[in-house]
C-alpha cells in the first residue's frame, strides 16, 4: 500500500514539474490571484475563500428546496400527485440562471487575467520555452479553470436539489435521471457562459487596436453585466410563465440562453421527442459548440496579435490622453471647488473613478444593478391599459431616479474603499490636515456631482414631460433632499482620502451594514416614491419633507458631534490587503 | 570567434527607425558596455539580442548561427536581466526560481543546490519563503540576477540591472561581472551608470538616435575622443545641449515668481 502511495506521489511530483504543467499551474494562479502589477494592493482572498463564496449561492438555494419539496410539507399542502419533472421547472430555470450568473460574474471579474500579459512575456519569452508551449499552457489553464469553477458553482445543487425533490420517492433510477439531467444542464450552461465571455474578450482583443482594448472592454463588461442582471432579475417573472406548460412560450422566450438549457434539461428528463424542446436543445448544444470554437479562434488570434507583439507596443508607447472639455471644470472651480486642496483632491478622485478599471467597474456594476432593478420595477407594474402619463404618476415610474441615485451613490462609496497604489499616498499625508473635515468635504462633492450632477436635470426633464412642471419640481426637490441625506449617512464615519487606504477589515457588524443598506434600498425604492405620489396628489404634502429633511441633517450632525475626536482624525492605513 | 555578433541590425516601426545599422562583436571574456541617452534604441537592441523582437534588417549571430534558426537552444545558453522586475506577487522567491530552473530544464538536484547557494550569496536566503509581492525593489532585482545566473549562461545580457540595488549590492555586482567575464563568459551590459560601465567594461558602444557613434575598446574610444573620463566622452558625443546651462534654466523656472 505504502509503495503504491510513494510511487503515485513520485509520479505526481514528476508530472507537476513538467514545464507545460508548471506553466499551466502558474497561469491558473494568475487568473485566480489577478493580473495586477507587483506592488498594487489587489484584493486577494485566496483560492479556498473564493471557491467557498462561489459555492454559497447554489448551496443556499438548494437548502431552500428541502423546505419547498419536503415530503411532509407536500403532504400538509395536500400535493398528492406530484410530478417532479413538471413541478420543478421554475426552480430548474432559476438554478440555470444562477449558475450562468455566477459563472459570468467570475469571468467578468477576472477578465483582465484570462490572457497572457506583459508580465508573462517579461518572465518567460527570453527563456528556452517556445511560444507554442506558453499558448497551450494558458489555453489549458483556461479550460481547467472553467471546469473547476463549473463544478464548484454547481456542486451543491448536483447533490442537494435532486435529493430534496425526488429523494423521498424511493426510486433510484428516477433520482439518477433527475440528478443527471440537472447536473448536465447547469454545468453546460455555466460552461457556456465562461466560454462566451472568453470568446468576447478574445474577439475584442483580436479586433481592436491594442491601445483601445482596455477602455472598450470596461464598457463591454458593463453591457454584459447589464444583460446578466436583466436575466437574473427576470428569472422570477419567467419561471412562473414557463411552469404554465405552454410550449409556445418556450419558443417566444427562445432568445434567452437560459431557456435553451432548460429545454436541454427537459430533453434529458425524457421530453426529447417534443419538437419545441428538441429545437431549443439543439440551439443550446450548437451555441455551446460555437462558444468553444469562437473562444479558441479568438484566443489564437489575440495571442498572435497582442501577446507576440508586446515588445513592439512597449516601444511605441501609449496614446496621449485627450484634454477633457474644460467648461464643467471651470464651473466647479468657481463654485464648490474654490479651495485649492479640495480642487486637487477632487480631480484625483474623479479621474481615478473614470480611468481606473477596478473603480470604474464597481461604479458601472452598481449603475447596471440600478438600471435593471428600475426596469424590473416598471415591468412589474406594467399591465394592459398602463399609461405613462396617468395622474397621479405610478409609484414604479416615480421610483426610477431614486433607485438609480441610491445604487450610484452606494457604488461610488464602495469604490472609495478600493485602494490604489498605497505607496503614492505620501502626497496627501504631506498636504491634508489630519484633524480637518476635508476628507468628508471632498467625498461629499464627488458623490453629489457624480450622481445628482446628471440625475437631477434628467429627473426634472422626464417628470416635466410626463406629468407637468409642478410634479417635476416636487419629484426633483425630494430627490435632491433624499440623496443629500443619504450622502451624509454614507459619510458619517468617513475620515480618509478615497483610495489611499488598504481594504477595510471585516468586522462583526459588517452583515448588519448589509442589512441596513438593503433596508435603505427599500426606503428609496418603495416608501419615498409612495410619499412623492402622495405629495403630488395632495400638493401641500411636499412641505412635510422640509422638516423631515432638516431633522435628519441635524440628527446626523449631532451624531457626528458626539463622536470622539480620535474617531474623526484623518487616517492612512497601509497594511496589505491580506488583513481582509 | 565572437560568441554574440550583431550585423547591420535595424528595427523600424512603420517608417520610424528605432535602431539603424548596429554592428558589433562580443567575444568570450569580454564585457561590452552599451550606452546612449533615453530613446536612443538601447532597449530595442536588447530585445533583438534576446530574440524578443525580430529585426527589420540584419542578423544576430550566436556562435556564428542566426539566433532565429533555433531560438530555444540559444535561450538555453542565455542569461537575461530585464530593466523592470515584473514578477508574480503570489509566488515566493524560492518558488519563482524553481519555476525558472524547471523551465530551463535544469535537473532538480542541481537546481536546488544552485538556488540555495545563490540565495545565500545574494543575502536572500532568509526571505526565500516570503512572497515576491513583499520584496523591496532591490530584492526583486537580486532575484532576477539569480534567475539569469543560475543555469551558468554563456552570454549574459543586462538591461539596467542596478536599479534599486543598495551600495553593497552594486559593489558586489561590479566585481561579479568582472569575475564572470574572467571565466570566459560574455557580458552585454546596457546601462546609464557611467561609473560602473567605465569600471567593468572592456568594450564600449555608444548609440545616438538609433545609430552607432562610437565603438571599440574602452581605451580606443578614450583616445579617439581625447577625453579621459567616460562622462566627458558621453557628453561630447551624445548631448547637444550644455548641461550646465539647462540646469540653470531649470532653477530659473523654479524660482521665477510668475
Amino acid at each position: 500500500m505504502n509503495s503504491w502511495k510513494h510511487s503515485l506521489t513520485a509520479r505526481w511530483k514528476d508530472y507537476a514539474q513538467r514545464p507545460s504543467v508548471l506553466l499551466s499551474r502558474l497561469f491558473a494562479g494568475r487568473m485566480f490571484h489577478g493580473g495586477g502589477e507587483l506592488g498594487a494592493d489587489e484584493l486577494d482572498l485566496g483560492m479556498g475563500v473564493v471557491l467557498i463564496f462561489l459555492a454559497m449561492p447554489g448551496t443556499l438555494v438548494s437548502l431552500l428546496m428541502f423546505e419547498k419539496y419536503g415530503s411532509l410539507i407536500r403532504f400538509l399542502r395536500g400535493d398528492g400527485t406530484f410530478d417532479p419533472y413538471i413541478a420543478t421547472i421554475p426552480d430548474e430555470y432559476f438554478f440555470i440562471v444562477l449558475s450562468m450568473s455566477v459563472s459570468c460574474a467570475v469571468a467578468l471579474w477576472r477578465w483582465n487575467s484570462i490572457f497572457p500579459d506583459r508580465r508573462d512575456y517579461a518572465n518567460f519569452v527570453h527563456l528556452p520555452v517556445s511560444l507554442t508551449s506558453i499558448f497551450l499552457a494558458n489555453l489549458f489553464a483556461i479550460f481547467a479553470l472553467t471546469a473547476l469553477l463549473t463544478v464548484v458553482v454547481n456542486v451543491s445543487s448536483f447533490v442537494l436539489f435532486p435529493i430534496a425533490v425526488v429523494g423521498s420517492q424511493g426510486s433510484f433510477s428516477r433520482l439518477f435521471r433527475f440528478a443527471f439531467g440537472h447536473a448536465v444542464s447547469v454545468s453546460l450552461s455555466s460552461a457556456f457562459c465562461f466560454l462566451a465571455i472568453f470568446a468576447l474578450s478574445g474577439a475584442l482583443m483580436a479586433c481592436l487596436p491594442f491601445r483601445f482594448y482596455r477602455k472598450a472592454s470596461v464598457y463591454l463588461r458593463f453591457a454584459v453585466a447589464l444583460c446578466l442582471l436583466a436575466v437574473l432579475a427576470t428569472s422570477f417573472t419567467v419561471s412562473p410563465i414557463l411552469s404554465g406548460g405552454s410550449k409556445l412560450i418556450y419558443l417566444r422566450l427562445g432568445g434567452f440562453p437560459s431557456v435553451w438549457f432548460l429545454a436541454l434539461t427537459e430533453t434529458l428528463w425524457g421530453n426529447g421527442s417534443d419538437v419545441y424542446f428538441a429545437s431549443l436543445t439543439r440551439r443550446a448544444m450548437v451555441s455551446l459548440g460555437l462558444a468553444l470554437l469562437v473562444s479558441i479562434i479568438a484566443y489564437t488570434l489575440s495571442f498572435r496579435r497582442s501577446f507576440v507583439r508586446i515588445p513592439e507596443f512597449a516601444d511605441v508607447g501609449p496614446l496621449p490622453r485627450s484634454r477633457p472639455f474644460p467648461l464643467p471644470a471651470v464651473f466647479l472651480d468657481a463654485t464648490i471647488l474654490r479651495d485649492a486642496k479640495l480642487r486637487a483632491c477632487y480631480r484625483f478622485i474623479s479621474r481615478t473613478l473614470l480611468r481606473s478599471d477596478a473603480h470604474l467597474q464597481i461604479v458601472l456594476a452598481f449603475v447596471a444593478l440600478g438600471l435593471v432593478v428600475a426596469a424590473q420595477t416598471v415591468n412589474t407594474a406594467y399591465h394592459p391599459g398602463f399609461s405613462f402619463t396617468a395622474q397621479p404618476p405610478s409609484v414604479a415610474l416615480l421610483s426610477i431616479p431614486y433607485i438609480l441615485s441610491y445604487c450610484l451613490l452606494l457604488g461610488i462609496r464602495l469604490a472609495f474603499e478600493v485602494p490604489l497604489d498605497l505607496s503614492a499616498n505620501w502626497i496627501f499625508k504631506l498636504w491634508i490636515e489630519p484633524d480637518g473635515e476635508q476628507p468628508r468635504q471632498i467625498a461629499r462633492r464627488v458623490l453629489v456631482t457624480f450622481s445628482l450632477g446628471w440625475l437631477t436635470p434628467l429627473c426634472f426633464l422626464y417628470s416635466a414631460l410626463l406629468w407637468g412642471w409642478l410634479t417635476a419640481l416636487i419629484q426633483t426637490a425630494i430627490l435632491i433632499a433624499c440623496s443629500a441625506v443619504f450622502v451624509e449617512v454614507l459619510l458619517l464615519k468617513f475620515r480618509k482620502i478615497p483610495f489611499t487606504c488598504s481594504y477595510p477589515a471585516f468586522e462583526s457588524n459588517s452583515p448588519l451594514f448589509l442589512v441596513a443598506y438593503l433596508a435603505g434600498f427599500v426606503v428609496f425604492a418603495v416608501y419615498i416614491p409612495q410619499s412623492v405620489q402622495w405629495s403630488v396628489v395632495t400638493r401641500w404634502g411636499a412641505v412635510i419633507f422640509i422638516p423631515v429633511f432638516l431633522l435628519s441633517l441635524v440628527g446626523l450632525r449631532q451624531f457626528r458631534k458626539q463622536m470622539l475626536a480620535m474617531d474623526k482624525q484623518l487616517i492612512f492605513e497601509e497594511d496589505s490587503a491580506s488583513g481582509f | 570567434m565572437a560568441v554574440l555578433e550583431a550585423i547591420a541590425l535595424a528595427k523600424f516601426y512603420g517608417s520610424v527607425p528605432a535602431v539603424r545599422d548596429v554592428t558589433f562583436r562580443l567575444e568570450p571574456g569580454h564585457v561590452l558596455g552599451y550606452l546612449g541617452p533615453n530613446g536612443s534604441g538601447k532597449s530595442t537592441t536588447v530585445k533583438m539580442l534576446t530574440g524578443l523582437l525580430q529585426p527589420t534588417r540584419g542578423q544576430v549571430l550566436f556562435e556564428g548561427q542566426d539566433i532565429q534558426d533555433d531560438l530555444v537552444s540559444y535561450r538555453k545558453r542565455l542569461g537575461y536581466v530585464p530593466e523592470e522586475a515584473n514578477l508574480y506577487p503570489f509566488l515566493t522567491g524560492e518558488e519563482y526560481l524553481e519555476m525558472i530552473g524547471t523551465l530551463r530544464a535544469m535537473s532538480p538536484n542541481r537546481m536546488k543546490t544552485k538556488i540555495s547557494s545563490l540565495l545565500e550569496l545574494f543575502s536572500l536566503f532568509a526571505h526565500r519563503h516570503v512572497s515576491l509581492g513583499s520584496y523591496s525593489k532591490g530584492m526583486r532585482q537580486r532575484i532576477l540576477l539569480i534567475a539569469a545566473l543560475m543555469d551558468n549562461p554563456d552570454v549574459l545580457i543586462l538591461d539596467e540591472p542596478l536599479s534599486g540595488l543598495d551600495v553593497t549590492s552594486v559593489l558586489i555586482f561590479k566585481n561579479l561581472i568582472q569575475a564572470f567575464s574572467a571565466r570566459g563568459k560574455a557580458v552585454f551590459y546596457c546601462s546609464h551608470i557611467l561609473e560602473v560601465v567605465e569600471k567593468v567594461c572592456s568594450q564600449l558602444l555608444i548609440l545616438r538616435k538609433g545609430e552607432v557613434i562610437a565603438y571599440g575598446s574602452t581605451e580606443e574610444v578614450r583616445q579617439w575622443i581625447g577625453q579621459s573620463s567616460l562622462e566627458r566622452i558621453f557628453l561630447q558625443l551624445v548631448e547637444d545641449a550644455d548641461v550646465t546651462q539647462v540646469a540653470n534654466e531649470i532653477v530659473d523656472a523654479v524660482v521665477s515668481p510668475s
